[in-house]
């Protein structure tokens, strides 16, 4: 058994989502989608797998999406620090990431692989993960409305927001779709995770910018609305923030604060996309003992009142590890869901072992033109 | 059909990528075809099996480290329905055979170099066994002397005539069955009629003639075991002047004026037919010369004496003549050295080594295979090269048997034409191996240091310059010379 005691339920070994939770239809409609999609391609005459050329790492093909907010009034705000004081009252803490990654492409279409992390802390025990994944999913233009239905509308409470109506024009092109479905399985899990804790910190990567077209406001308020309820505490951390003010990068305006310290901008944050809703409030962290280390922006909910929000950093300090500034229940996630170059040569294997998908190497243009001047972006 | 695939040539070197399920180890053969030249093929052998450089490994083994269910600091579970796990799981257990050329195939027939090779992506890679090897390279079987089995089981023989005016070498560390593999290559000669000569150090061949029971065996009536200065003695008139000059020179260290002194006298009595130890002890005290040379002369007398092996009785005496007519049909004749000291040891190897010398340019002996253990023990400096050049051609073909490789010099390693090589983990003793001209240092370092105990790498002429990893098969004779332990069980225990 995992130990989950905070758990409105235990989770069992191999359960995915745990048996406690209120919907367990995605998991199941989930693998069988993946499967049905990969069999696609095994009935096609040429089930060739082209390799890409190259394996795009999360990073460089997912970066995490910032819509950066401008300040109302900016000049004459004026960002106030708090310094933190570690509060030792035990509190779970929860870090949730999940990867995707390009295993090659087909006549028809893609292949694409996704996998999730959990990594939770409590009581001074040692960090618990539970990874899920990976699934590999070959996405045609034929099948990305039923894949992309499914994914949205699980992630988002039917019971008070009903399925979200896909019509060939509002799902992603192909290209888009990896991105898309990382965010929505990403948002469901978090989803999960919130309904199902309590008197938790739960860390997400990214921001809690709302309207996006994979994160619609309706999603993320569903989400918020979850932890709030449950008096669990969503952090948003984001690694790199172009945010600015009055043309410094934020992150530098804390730079000569001692740790662990926040740095509350105070201004109501908008954007010219009238679309766009900032969900949280925008702190810089800077949560490390060392002086020089890294300050990362941190989106608290808007319902929680300043003193708790600053009281769930304390708590995060105290609870988890805080290596170069950054919680290490959310570098963990990070780790167990991310693909390696072997992960993808395995997945790959599976395909061509279990489905006889014939990998072949499809030719590089660039390369092929140009010699040794065609290393075009992808290098 | 295997899934490895050619990776890469560099010099005579090629990389293989192979997978767990293939199980190929160290000392395996393979074949390497072009399915677009059917008739041709390359055979090469795996000398180091590796792990393959598969990107991301650190990152994933790093990443696992905790990932077991005693670690407290980390642990959790994966939910991985379609089992994807396994394939990576199999990437990363991939490796990376590193072969050598040993020779190419073309229409059946073999052939060592050639600059041909074979396509990457179109050939398909196969096990040879060792059994198919040896028929391609067509190892002679008329005289078999069977050595036990291969790595994959089939039985393995050597020909007798592959030891037959050859230089041998036995070496290995300490207790990996280097005794036991010479014991066995003896006997095989035997049995084809050869004569042998065991210099037996530790006294493990006295007992060749019995079996593990210790009722007599088949090669009873053909060992002959002759122990100095007990069954083994000899008459002076049996003796040239050069043998018991080198005698003295070589084992006693006499100066050479004494030496000079000494040929006179010995002269001197041969010429009045009284070559006995006891006049020549007569002379020596009756001969006019300088009294230090006639101190060092007695001196060496008095070593002859009690080195018990000289003997003034005819009847005492040991023909060497007789031996080798009793073993007309094959024999062997273990000269037990066990309880012999130091310089008595090279008196008795050089009369040996004298007297035969003597009986085959005489054409008395047609030639003899000599196993010598541990001979830097025994034999002289200036006798090293003499056995493999001089004595070689006179028809004494030499096996040295050593657990100190450093003991033979680098030329006899380059002039071996077989080396059965045990195992070694010192690098020094390998590195000393590894000079032998028959095969390439790398191979010789990268197999033998993982090689079991009573497995042996064959290099050399028996197998025709294609190394093969063989396991020696057990014999069924008297062990002698074993360890004395202080701490063995009681009989009655």
């Amino acid at each position: 058994m995992i130990q989950q005691p905070q758990y409105s339920g235990a989770t069992s070994k191999y359960n995915f989502p745990p048996p406690t939770l209120n919907d367990t239809t995605l998991p199941q409609r989930f693998i069988e989608l993946s499967l049905r999609s990969i069999k696609n391609i095994h009935n096609n005459a040429d089930s060739a797998l082209y390799q890409p050329y190259e394996t795009q790492t999360e990073e460089t093909l997912n970066p995490t999406e910032e819509i950066t907010p401008a300040f109302t009034g900016q000049t004459t705000l004026k960002p106030h620090t708090i310094q933190l004081k570690p509060q030792p009252n035990p509190q779970p803490v929860i870090a949730i990431d999940v990867s995707s990654i390009k295993i090659g492409e087909t006549q028809t279409g893609i292949l694409l692989a996704l996998r999730a992390a959990t990594v939770w802390k409590q009581n001074g025990s040692g960090y618990r993960y539970l990874r899920l994944g990976p699934f590999p999913f070959h996405i045609t233009e034929e099948n990305k409305q039923e894949i992309y239905s499914l994914f949205n509308q699980y992630s988002r409470n039917q019971q008070e927001h009903g399925p979200l109506t896909n019509t060939p024009s509002n799902t992603p092109s192909l290209i888009n779709m990896q991105t898309r479905m990382t965010t929505l399985l990403e948002r469901w899990i978090q989803t999960q995770i919130a309904a199902q804790s309590q008197n938790s910190l739960i860390l997400l990567d990214g921001s809690l910018t709302a309207g996006t077209n994979d994160t619609p406001i309706s999603l993320l308020s569903q989400l918020l609305e979850t932890a709030h309820r449950k008096h669990n505490t969503i952090l948003a951390f984001t690694k790199t923030t172009r945010l600015r003010l009055n043309g410094i990068n934020i992150t530098d305006l804390i730079e000569k604060t001692p740790p662990p310290s926040l740095l509350q901008i105070g201004g109501y944050p908008t954007t010219p996309y009238t679309h766009i809703r900032y969900l949280g409030s925008i702190y810089i962290a800077k949560l490390g003992s060392n002086p020089h280390g890294c300050a990362f922006r941190l989106d608290i909910d808007n319902n929680t009142p300043t003193p708790q929000a600053i009281e769930a950093v304390e708590h995060l300090i105290a609870n988890d590890l805080v290596t170069d500034g950054y919680p290490e229940t959310l570098r963990l996630a990070h780790i167990y869901s991310t693909f390696t170059a072997n992960e993808v040569i395995g997945i790959q294997r599976f395909l061509a072992q279990t489905y006889r998908i014939r990998i072949v190497q499809r030719p590089n243009i660039r390369r092929l033109l140009f010699g040794p001047y065609g290393k075009g972006p992808e290098s | 059909m295997t899934s490895m695939r050619l990776y890469r040539k560099e010099g005579n070197t090629i990389q293989i990528l192979s997978f767990p399920h293939e199980n190929t180890e160290k000392g395996d053969y393979l074949q390497i075809e072009d399915t677009r030249q059917p008739n041709r093929a390359l055979i090469v052998q795996v000398i180091d099996v590796q792990f393959a450089n598969v990107p991301g490994i650190i990152e994933e083994l790093l990443r696992d480290t905790a990932n077991n269910e005693d670690s407290a600091h980390l642990n959790g579970h994966d939910f991985d329905p379609l089992e994807v796990a396994s394939h990576i799981a199999y990437i990363q257990d991939s490796r990376t055979l590193i072969c050598k050329i040993r020779a190419s195939l073309e229409k059946g027939k073999i052939s060592t170099g050639g600059t041909w090779l074979p396509s990457r992506s179109q050939s398909t890679i196969k096990q040879l066994p060792t059994a198919s090897l040896i028929n391609l390279i067509k190892i002679n079987h008329t005289l078999p002397i069977n050595l036990g089995e291969t790595k994959d089981s089939a039985t393995f023989n050597i020909d007798a005539t592959s030891l037959d005016g050859r230089l041998n070498i036995v070496t290995g560390k300490k207790g990996t069955g280097k005794s036991h593999l010479s014991k066995l290559l003896a006997l095989g000669l035997i049995q084809h009629g050869a004569p042998v000569i065991v210099l037996d150090l530790n006294g493990e061949y006295a007992n060749l003639g019995y079996g593990g029971d210790g009722k007599k065996n088949e090669y009873n009536s053909k060992v002959h075991v002759l122990t100095p200065s007990v069954n083994f003695k000899v008459t002076l008139a049996q003796m040239k002047l050069r043998v018991m000059l080198n005698i003295l020179l070589n084992a006693l260290n006499l100066p050479g004026t004494s030496a000079r002194e000494f040929r006179r006298i010995w002269q001197f009595l041969d010429e009045h037919a009284s070559l006995t130890l006891h006049e020549l002890g007569e002379a020596i005290r009756n001969w006019r010369c300088n009294q230090h040379v006639k101190d060092a002369l007695f001196s060496r007398y008095y070593s002859l004496v009690n080195s018990g092996f000289f003997t003034d009785n005819p009847s005492e005496a040991t023909s060497l003549e007789e031996c080798f007519h009793l073993m007309r049909n094959g024999g062997a004749l273990v000269v037990n050295l066990q309880d012999t000291s130091l310089v008595d040891r090279q008196i008795v190897v050089e009369y040996i080594l004298g007297k035969l010398v003597d009986l085959l340019t005489q054409q008395k002996v047609r030639a003899v295979f000599l196993f010598a253990e541990e001979a830097h023990l025994y034999l002289r400096e200036t006798y090293w090269d003499d056995i493999v050049t001089r004595m070689r051609h006179f028809g004494v073909f030499t096996t040295f048997i050593t657990n100190q490789p450093d003991t033979i010099r680098e030329n006899i390693y380059r002039q071996a034409d077989n080396i059965f090589l045990f195992n070694f983990t010192n690098e020094h003793d390998l590195e000393t191996v590894s000079r032998a001209a028959k095969v390439d240092a790398e191979t010789v370092k990268s197999i033998a240091f993982d090689l079991p105990a009573q497995s042996c790498l064959l290099l050399g002429n028996a197998v025709r310059d294609f190394p093969i990893v063989a396991k020696v098969r057990s014999l069924n004779v008297q062990t002698m010379g074993q360890t004395r332990l202080f701490f063995s069980p009681k009989p009655n225990a």
